[in-house]
């Protein structure tokens, strides 16, 4: 009875919940087509705001900076992770310095970009897209290394004690057995952490300097000066960008937990 | 194969190690140190000091402190009153509406969370949505003043955080074996002893993991209260921001920095001696 109860109840949570975080998005991409800004009410259906956007020039560099920081972040830290887990394959106690990557998930990113940003200072390291794939790195480090490793402790040892006995080297039986069977679980990983890097918002926002501006920190300065239909133009394409991704990843179907 | 490991070089293992410790454990280390130390005008050593860390610890700054560890602790339980339901949902709701559902909660959270702090603008500012139908239903007169407010601040956490406390949560009650609730029920306990005493201490790796996921980024969170407070509230992250960033200011703001995480840490250790009590089965007297 009470449970029933409670499905309803959870059913109505649901409901609002969903409602909750659609209200605000729906809303954004409607008045990306409004004639007139924000908040004057509907007057008539337009494109201009796209057109605006698409001809922006500074978005657009902003875009490629943070494509290429993730990229390179993504890139860098999946290596170095694969690297690691090859290591733990040919026998390397791994396990004693996985700790290291939890500390991650217990220092705030402010402090980590706040520490960053002194520590590039003080060895003069100039700010700019150099430092932000440093810092973004790390972040994917972070992701990377303990979902890859939980990962390959998951594999079936059996598999890679066949390959052994039947004479192929530690070296060939990791590109042969374990490599494949962890190509899943890696890109789904590299995903992740390039939608992350991507979106980041507060570790660039103290490593990138005056030089180089990602796309989180371009939509910074549009915000401070104002409501601007241009805005809700980007959502809609970085919605559109975002759910693609999100299709991405599900049809990888690797069960890679995102936590 | 574990005799293999002497033939092996280190060096493969190597990068992603040495990459940790250099842009990540070096430095917190310096932060931590350089709030000990004290500098001349020119920017020489001039020998250690607590002056700066003591220079945090009055009434003004501790007040800072506790409102995001208020902010933090508030947004993690909205959190899970709001998740867990949710998750409870996602887990044991039909295949076909689930992958659906999951879809929805996620493409938000993988899209520029400064996008939707400028959505909410647009429902909250004082000529906003939520004004304009409030006065055209002739519930309000006068624009309610909804931005720059502890509501919009707690409102845009809770919007940008969810997920974060969902995820978890919904992989720790996937797998949970649903006949387990189904027993209790059968055998007469009550839906809420049920849940308090079989669905949530079988959870508690996912409560526990989703509960610090929000609460650890919450503290420092500095992009939401200062867009969505307009200046008018102070929390750690925009006080280290602001000494950062400030000229001659930064062994301040290290100090700051590494006085606000010690406290951080000894109330997340509580918290989470704190969880493992409430969540206890054997709490609960028969």
């Amino acid at each position: 009875m009470s449970n029933r109860l409670s499905r309803v109840s959870s059913l109505v949570i649901v409901s609002l919940t969903y409602l909750f975080l659609y209200v605000p998005i729906v809303v954004l991409l409607v008045f990306s087509f409004n004639k007139e800004r924000f908040p004057a009410p509907w007057t008539g259906f337009t494109f201009k705001w796209y057109n605006e956007l698409f001809h922006s020039l500074y978005l657009w560099k902003a875009f490629a900076n943070s494509l290429i920081v993730a990229f390179f972040a993504t890139l860098i830290s999946s290596a170095a992770g694969l690297c690691l887990v090859f290591y733990a394959a040919q026998g390397g106690r791994v396990g004693r310095y996985m700790a290291l990557f939890y500390g991650n998930l217990i220092i705030p990113e402010t402090v980590l970009a706040v520490s960053l940003l002194s520590f590039f200072s003080s060895i003069k390291i100039p700010l700019g897209l150099t430092t932000l794939v440093l810092a973004h790195t790390v972040l994917g480090l972070g992701l990377v290394v303990p979902i890859l490793y939980a990962r390959y402790l998951e594999l079936d040892k059996k598999l890679t004690e066949a390959s052994l006995v039947l004479g192929a080297t530690p070296t060939q039986t990791f590109f042969k057995v374990t490599f494949p069977l962890l190509r899943p679980a890696l890109i789904s990983t590299a995903l992740l952490v390039f939608i992350i890097s991507f979106d980041d918002f507060i570790l660039s926002y103290f490593t990138a300097g005056s030089s180089a501006q990602t796309l989180s920190l371009y939509i910074l300065s549009m915000l401070r000066s104002g409501v601007s239909p241009v805005v809700n133009a980007l959502s809609a394409l970085l919605l559109f960008l975002s759910s693609f991704f999100v299709l991405l990843f599900f049809s990888l179907k690797t069960r890679v937990r995102i936590f | 194969m574990k005799s293999s490991s002497s033939q092996i070089p280190f060096a493969t293992g190597a990068p992603a190690l040495i990459w940790q410790i250099l842009f990540f454990y070096l430095p917190l280390a310096l932060i931590a140190l350089s709030s000990f130390i004290q500098l001349s005008e020119t920017g020489e050593f001039e020998g250690l000091t607590l002056s700066h860390l003591t220079n945090f610890l009055t009434p003004t700054y501790m007040k800072v402190i506790g409102s995001s560890l208020l902010l933090a602790f508030s947004n993690a339980c909205l959190c899970f009153m709001i998740g867990y339901p949710l998750a409870y949902f996602l887990a044991f709701s039909n295949k076909k509406y689930k992958n659906l559902l999951l879809f929805l909660l996620i493409v938000p959270f993988w899209t520029n969370f400064l996008l939707h702090i400028y959505a909410w603008f647009y429902l909250l500012e004082h000529k906003g949505l939520i004004n304009q139908l409030l006065m055209s239903l002739g519930i309000i007169d006068t624009p309610a003043h909804l931005i720059n407010s502890r509501f919009a601040i707690m409102i845009m956490m809770v919007y940008y955080y969810l997920p974060f406390m969902v995820l978890p949560l919904y992989s720790s009650l996937e797998k949970f074996n649903y006949s387990l609730i189904e027993a209790s029920l059968d055998l007469g306990a009550s839906w809420s002893n049920t849940v308090r005493r079989v669905l949530l201490p079988l959870t508690s790796p996912g409560i526990r993991a989703g509960f610090f996921l929000v609460y650890i980024p919450s503290f420092g969170e500095f992009a939401i209260p200062e867009l969505m407070g307009g200046d008018k509230f102070m929390f750690v992250g925009s006080v280290v921001a602001q000494y950062i960033l400030g000229e001659g200011t930064g062994s301040l703001g290290s100090a700051f920095t590494l006085l606000s995480c010690a406290i951080l840490l000894v109330s997340a250790i509580l918290l989470f001696l704190a969880i493992g009590w409430i969540l206890n089965p054997r709490r609960h007297r028969v």
